[in-house]
C-alpha cells in the first residue's frame, strides 16, 4: 500500500518536476533574455557568463527541488576536481538529467548540445542566452571547442551526442577527443550512474522507477593527452585512439554498474 | 595525373592518417559508413589534399561526396580544369 502510494507520488512529483522546467525554460526564453539583452552597457561574453551563472543556479535550485519532491537523492563525489578552470570535462550519459546535474556543479560551464535543443521553446532560451555550442557542424564544433576551453570556460561534452541506449552498447564521437588533442587539454572524467536506471533514451516520464532514482556522480583524477598524441605521431590518429581509451573507460562504468 | 595513380595517392593517405585497413580501400568504399572518416577527418584528408594539387581546396568541392570513388572524380575534375 505504502509502496503503491510512493509511486503514485513520484509519477505526480515527476510530472511537476517536468512542468517547473518548462516554465523556468519559457521564463528564461520570454523573460530573462529580453531583460538581458536590454543591458546595452555589458558586452556580449559578460551577458553569457551572466546567463551562464543564471542556468547553474536554475539547474541547483531543479536538483534541490526534485530532492526534497523525492524523485531522487545524489552523492557526489571529488567535487574539488571541478574548482578550477578550462577544463574540459567528459562524462557517459545515461539520464536526461545528466547535464542538469553537470552545470549545476559547475558556474561558468559551457556545454555542447544537441541543435534541436536551440529551436526547442523550452531550452532555446537558455542556449542562446549562454551560447552554447551547438553539435550541429563537425569542424567547427572543434574550433569552437578549443576557442572555449581558451577563454577559461569548462566545457561538458558527453562524448557519446546522445544517451547511452538501453541495452548499454556505447558508441563514442569523435569530436570531444578531436577537441582534446588539438586543444591539448587534459580530460576530467566524469562518471554517473542512476540507480534504478530511469529518464533514458525512449522511456516515457511517468514510467518512474520502483524505488526513488539515486544519482552518483564521481569526477575521476584527469587523463594526461600528451601520451596519446606521442604514441599516435598525429592528431587525427591519437583523437581515434583516445575515443577508444575513452569508450572502454565508460563502457567498463556502465559494465559495473550493471552488476552492481 | 591518372584516376589510379589518384587512388593510390588517397590510399596512402588514409593509411597514414586514419591508420585505415587497406583492405577496406576500395573506390566504392562509402567515406563515413565504410571507411569511418566523419567530417572532422574530412577537414585532415582536404589539408593533406592541398599539397598534392598546389592551391587552396575548397571544402565545398567534396560537398556532395559520399564514397572513394566520389573524391578521386572531384579531384580529377580540379586537376583537369588547373591545366586547361
Amino acid at each position: 500500500m505504502l509502496e503503491r502510494v510512493d509511486r503514485y507520488w513520484r509519477v505526480l512529483a515527476t510530472g511537476i518536476a517536468f512542468t517547473t522546467f518548462g516554465v523556468g525554460g519559457l521564463l528564461l526564453w520570454l523573460v530573462f533574455l529580453p531583460l538581458l539583452s536590454l543591458c546595452f552597457w555589458l558586452q556580449a561574453s559578460q551577458r553569457a557568463s551572466i546567463a551562464r551563472w543564471a542556468v547553474h543556479a536554475c539547474f541547483a535550485s531543479f536538483v534541490g527541488l526534485m530532492c526534497w519532491l523525492g524523485i531522487l537523492r545524489y552523492e557526489i563525489h571529488g567535487l574539488d576536481r571541478l574548482r578550477r578552470g578550462g577544463l574540459l570535462i567528459l562524462a557517459n550519459h545515461p539520464t536526461l538529467l545528466d547535464v542538469v546535474f553537470l552545470i549545476s556543479l559547475v558556474p561558468n560551464a559551457d556545454c555542447v548540445v544537441k541543435g534541436s535543443l536551440a529551436r526547442n521553446p523550452f531550452t532555446r532560451g537558455a542556449i542562446c542566452a549562454t551560447n552554447y555550442i551547438c553539435n550541429d557542424s563537425g569542424s567547427g564544433l572543434v574550433e569552437d571547442g578549443i576557442r572555449s576551453l581558451r577563454q577559461g570556460s569548462n566545457l561538458i561534452i558527453f562524448p557519446e551526442g546522445t544517451r547511452t541506449p538501453v541495452d548499454g552498447k556505447m558508441k563514442l564521437q569523435r569530436g570531444a577527443a578531436n577537441i582534446a588533442v588539438r586543444g591539448l587539454r587534459d580530460i576530467t572524467p566524469v562518471t554517473i550512474r542512476c540507480e534504478p536506471l530511469s529518464l533514458t533514451k525512449g522511456l516515457p516520464w511517468w514510467q518512474v522507477p520502483p524505488r526513488r532514482m539515486h544519482f552518483t556522480l564521481e569526477i575521476r583524477d584527469d587523463i594526461a593527452i600528451q601520451p596519446f598524441l606521442d604514441a599516435a605521431g598525429g592528431e587525427a590518429l591519437a583523437a581515434r585512439h583516445l575515443t577508444d581509451y575513452l569508450h572502454d573507460y565508460f563502457a567498463k562504468e556502465v559494465a559495473s554498474h550493471a552488476r552492481a | 595525373m591518372t584516376k589510379q595513380e589518384l587512388f593510390e595517392r588517397l590510399s596512402t593517405i588514409l593509411q597514414e592518417t586514419f591508420d585505415t585497413d587497406p583492405v577496406k580501400i576500395v573506390p566504392e568504399a562509402r567515406l563515413y559508413e565504410d571507411l569511418d572518416i566523419d567530417s572532422i577527418d574530412a577537414v585532415d584528408m582536404i589539408v593533406r589534399l592541398r599539397s598534392l594539387l598546389g592551391k587552396r581546396l575548397q571544402p565545398d568541392s567534396f560537398k556532395s561526396v559520399r564514397t572513394l570513388q566520389d573524391v578521386i572524380d572531384a579531384l580529377h575534375g580540379l586537376l583537369e580544369e588547373q591545366s586547361a
